[in-house]
């Protein structure tokens, strides 16, 4: 090998390398925290007091009720009527924690809702 | 083999050369800016690593696939029709579906698209005029489709495993360029270059794409479902 392959050989080498540490660098920072998925006001809490029970249906092409109230610190459990189908269990038990407004949807976004936790 | 002959070509002087070195600039570029945003703005954002981390790492190194590629295009200028319309289709669609796929992810499907379209019509059309009408306007139709699936598939992949999805997709995409420019390389084998873009180009358009991934992403409108 001549002089001059071998350092374009290692020029590319040393590119090949800088992009491999410097993936691996960034990479390790910006995915080290992106597995926790924690969604405001659903952080695991202590029950307190009798679950807050919400039946759900469907009714004109959307989820009815589509605005549900709710207190903050007790149970929720959301039922799902027969008319909503796709759901692998009948039955949504959390606890918000936090109050505020979420939005939740079906998986295509096309049924909508508001979570309103006061 | 011409695959070896590619192989090598990647470690030497000459166009197929500089394709490692673009994407090593590319890269630092992007992020360099984002540790900049990061230090000056984005650390203060709750939950910015959870949220938004893994989504801009992977459109980042999507633009360093994306641009190299660009490059090689443009080191030749002309193509014959087919493969023109080839060049057109593959970075309009990759370009599209990549930066759809990930602003979808973070602010839903109709700025998902409307991104994603964007930045893939934009390079696909501008790579695709190296053979002609035919190529921006396979560029064009690539980089409308590309944008629109890119939103589509990250806002129906939400309740499933969204990141795994982010990258099945990415690394799909980055074979799908390699052979790009192996295509390139085999329709201009003896063809002299026409054409040089300096590292410039390349951090510019890696800013610019960086930039608005960010702000966008972070400070962009959003649907209902990502308020």
């Amino acid at each position: 090998m001549s002089t001059e392959e071998y350092t374009e050989i290692k020029k590319s080498t040393i590119y090949a390398v800088g992009i491999i540490l410097l993936i691996s660098v960034v990479g390790y920072f910006m995915l080290k925290g992106s597995g926790k998925n924690t969604i405001g006001g659903l952080a695991e809490a202590v029950p307190n007091g009798d679950p807050q029970e919400v039946t759900i249906g469907m009714k004109n092409y959307n989820y009815y009720p589509n605005t549900i109230n709710v207190k903050a610190g007790r149970p929720v459990r959301i039922r799902l009527d027969g008319t909503v189908y796709g759901w692998p269990q009948d039955i949504l038990e959390f606890t918000p924690t936090q109050p505020g407004m979420y939005a939740f949807a079906c998986s295509m976004g096309m049924g909508r809702g508001v979570l309103v936790v006061e | 083999m011409a695959l070896k002959e590619f192989m090598q070509t990647l470690t030497k002087d000459g166009v197929e050369g500089e394709l490692i070195k673009a994407s090593l600039v590319s890269l630092s570029a992007s992020f360099i800016l984002l540790g900049i945003f990061y230090f000056f703005k984005l650390r203060y954002i709750e939950n910015f690593i959870p949220k938004y981390g893994f989504y801009l790492f992977f459109a980042i190194l999507g633009y360093a696939l994306i641009l190299p590629s660009i490059r090689h295009v443009r080191a030749y200028k002309e193509f014959p029709c087919m493969s023109g319309m080839m060049i057109g289709m593959t970075i309009g669609m990759m370009a599209g579906f990549l930066s759809g796929f990930y602003i979808g992810a973070t602010n839903g499907m109709f700025w998902g698209s409307v991104f994603g379209m964007a930045v893939g019509m934009f390079f696909g059309a501008w790579n695709g005029k190296c053979c002609g009408i035919m190529g921006v306007m396979e560029g064009l139709m690539a980089g409308f489709m590309g944008g629109l699936m890119g939103a589509m598939t990250a806002l129906m992949m939400f309740n499933d495993n969204l990141k795994a999805a982010g990258v099945l997709v990415f690394l799909i995409s980055a074979v799908i360029m390699a052979g790009l420019n192996y295509m390139i390389y085999k329709e201009t084998r003896g063809a002299e270059r026409k054409h040089k873009d300096n590292e410039f180009f390349t951090v510019l358009y890696s800013l610019i794409l960086t930039g608005a991934t960010i702000l966008i992403a972070v400070y962009g409108p959003r649907s209902v479902l990502f308020q």
